[in-house]
């Protein structure tokens, strides 16, 4: 089976503060670290077991800038056999990056049976580039995927989460997309070796540019803000154990304890 | 005459009330509001016009049947302005099909709304980017369920019409739902939950977690990263996609609040959070903020307890 699963790097704020810069439209990025997406660290696990069950090659691409090459080392790292970057700066539209994933696919002649996402990215949140990428190829697309519970000639049958602990179970043809929800598999350990080794086999860079011309934004992000501050919690203060001695009790007048 | 198209989610003939914030916002937007769905369900207000499509309940609902559904509504009624989808499973799903399979512009998880300026969430509602369209339309937005359901209509009647498609033999078909069953403790009915989250850290917490459980009387369960790596089992999962819950106390310790996981404790009577970062969400939804270390303050008060 043919594979292609992209991966995204992003920075992350877990345990960082956020502060939005003067111009009001970016993200101060200089002290977040920087990781691969959670959702494609599952997306990638998933692709380099279907390889390793069924046969053929798992293709990573990454949208983005050189350090982004770092989530492509990684992919490769884990069991992928080629390794694409699409260099593009301004990329905030989801549908932009479709296109040019769906460009990188068609220029580059990349046979497939099954495009893998995650579902979404920790960054921007927008759930949607799976989605877009399928409906401009014209292909199948399923987003939410918990379990890909059987591979048949020609489909699959996979299971989507849906809300309040349901979910469904769906038969879909090949080729097609899936967006995977993460805790579907448990992404492999890769050792700083082993992504030192991943290096050593090339990776493609390809310029946006060459991709798509005269693309003209559709959307535009005019600012970004903090969230509303509602009421909140009221901060219990004092040293720890006058603290923890404070939560007991309020446990005790709540009548749970 | 211009129109916003909104896709109703129906499922095993249940309306469901996300639905109401796709109508919500569609009537903020202005035009007028025409709502597609399935035939089996009726008895629905809240638009101009509503289009009863002539398909089983799961077909509506697969991205490849809405292509063709849409097809006709444009052969009917000409270009809609907006088409609004929920953003739950079935939005996140069809939406960008749609998106992609028109060439039509795309926002996702709208929760604000005001003069063209739509704001969505970043990073789990650390910050929100407030964006505009600068093209003509259609465009396709999702709406986050709870953000525009006090601005859908309750009254009027709205006209009736009937839609009938041909599919084919689709590439993408539902077989069935899957619940999965479990001999575990149904955490909805605990009075007291101990909730634990990605501040967790490692699987060799857990046991001590189990232990303050213990000694507090507490039902433990989790949020969705602990039962992603399979440290607590899926049956003990608060938030959208597992369990919502209504306890008396609901004591969160290192769950920063997604909005997912918001979604499915915010009714508690009383909630108490633990965090050692003061921007967390879930402080903003909390009665009570403990700002620090979670593990630190799991030792404490099972020394407090006497639990060791």
């Amino acid at each position: 089976m043919e594979v292609i699963v992209f991966v995204k790097r992003v920075p992350s704020f877990e345990d960082e503060e956020i502060r939005i810069k003067e111009d009001g439209r970016t993200i101060d990025l200089s002290g977040a670290p920087f990781k691969i997406n959670d959702w494609d660290s599952y997306a990638l696990e998933e692709a380099v077991r279907l390889v390793e069950q069924l046969g053929g090659a798992a293709t990573a691409i990454s949208i983005g800038s050189e350090e982004d090459d770092e989530v492509l080392r990684r992919a490769i790292a884990m069991g992928a056999r080629h390794g694409y970057l699409i260099r593009e700066r301004d990329l905030l539209e989801p549908i932009k990056r479709a296109m040019l994933a769906r460009s990188l696919i068609e220029k580059e002649g990349l046979r497939f049976d099954l495009i893998l996402t995650g579902v979404q990215a920790e960054d921007d949140q927008f759930a949607s580039f799976g989605g877009i990428l399928a409906g401009l190829l014209r292909i199948p697309s399923a987003s939410m995927v918990v379990a890909i519970e059987e591979v048949k000639e020609g489909s699959l049958v996979v299971r989507r989460e849906i809300e309040g602990g349901v979910q469904e179970r769906i038969r879909i043809s090949l080729p097609c997309l899936l967006s995977i929800q993460t805790g579907i598999n448990q992404p492999r350990y890769v050792s700083i070796m082993g992504i030192r080794r991943a290096s050593k086999v090339e990776r493609k860079v390809i310029e946006g540019r060459d991709l798509i011309s005269g693309y003209e934004e559709r959307v535009r992000l005019e600012r970004f803000s903090y969230p509303e501050k509602r009421e909140g919690a009221k901060i219990l203060k004092g040293d720890l154990h006058q603290i923890c001695s404070e939560l007991l009790r309020i446990l005790r007048e709540k009548g749970v304890l | 005459m211009s129109y916003n198209l909104c896709f109703a989610e129906v499922r095993e003939g249940r309306f469901e009330e996300r639905n109401l914030d796709v109508l919500g916002l569609s009537r903020l937007l202005g035009d007028q509001t025409f709502l597609l769905l399935p035939k089996t369900c009726g008895g629905v207000q809240g638009a101009e016009r509503v289009i009863e499509v002539d398909l089983k309940e799961e077909d509506f609902l697969s991205p490849l049947c809405l292509v063709t559904v849409i097809e006709e509504v444009k052969k009917r009624h000409g270009d809609p302005t907006f088409l609004l989808f929920p953003h739950s499973s079935f939005g996140m799903d069809a939406a960008p099909y749609i998106s992609g399979y028109f060439g039509l512009p795309l926002l996702t998880d709208l929760s604000s709304q005001s003069e063209g300026l739509f704001l969505k969430s970043f990073f789990s509602e650390k910050v929100f980017g407030g964006f505009r369209f600068i093209c003509p339309p259609p465009f396709v937005l999702t709406v986050r369920s709870g953000a525009f359901k006090r601005f859908a209509k309750e009254e009027g009647t709205p006209e009736r019409e009937e839609m009938k498609v041909e599919i084919g033999e689709e590439k993408r078909g539902f077989l069935g739902y899957v619940i999965e069953e479990s001999q575990d403790v149904d955490i909805a009915k605990a009075d007291f939950l101990l909730s634990i989250g990605r501040g967790v850290g490692t699987l060799e917490e857990i046991p001590r977690y189990e232990l303050l459980a213990q000694k507090l009387k507490a039902t433990l369960c989790a949020s969705r990263p602990v039962i992603d790596k399979m440290w607590l089992p899926k049956s003990r999962q608060v938030g959208i996609s597992g369990k919502t819950v209504k306890p008396k106390v609901y004591l969160a310790m290192g769950i920063s609040g997604s909005f997912q996981h918001i979604q499915g404790m915010k009714d508690a009577e009383c909630i108490i959070a633990v965090n050692r970062d003061p921007n967390a969400p879930i402080f903003q939804y909390s009665h009570f903020g403990v700002l620090e270390d979670m593990h630190r303050v799991r030792d404490i008060l099972l020394e407090l307890l006497g639990g060791e």
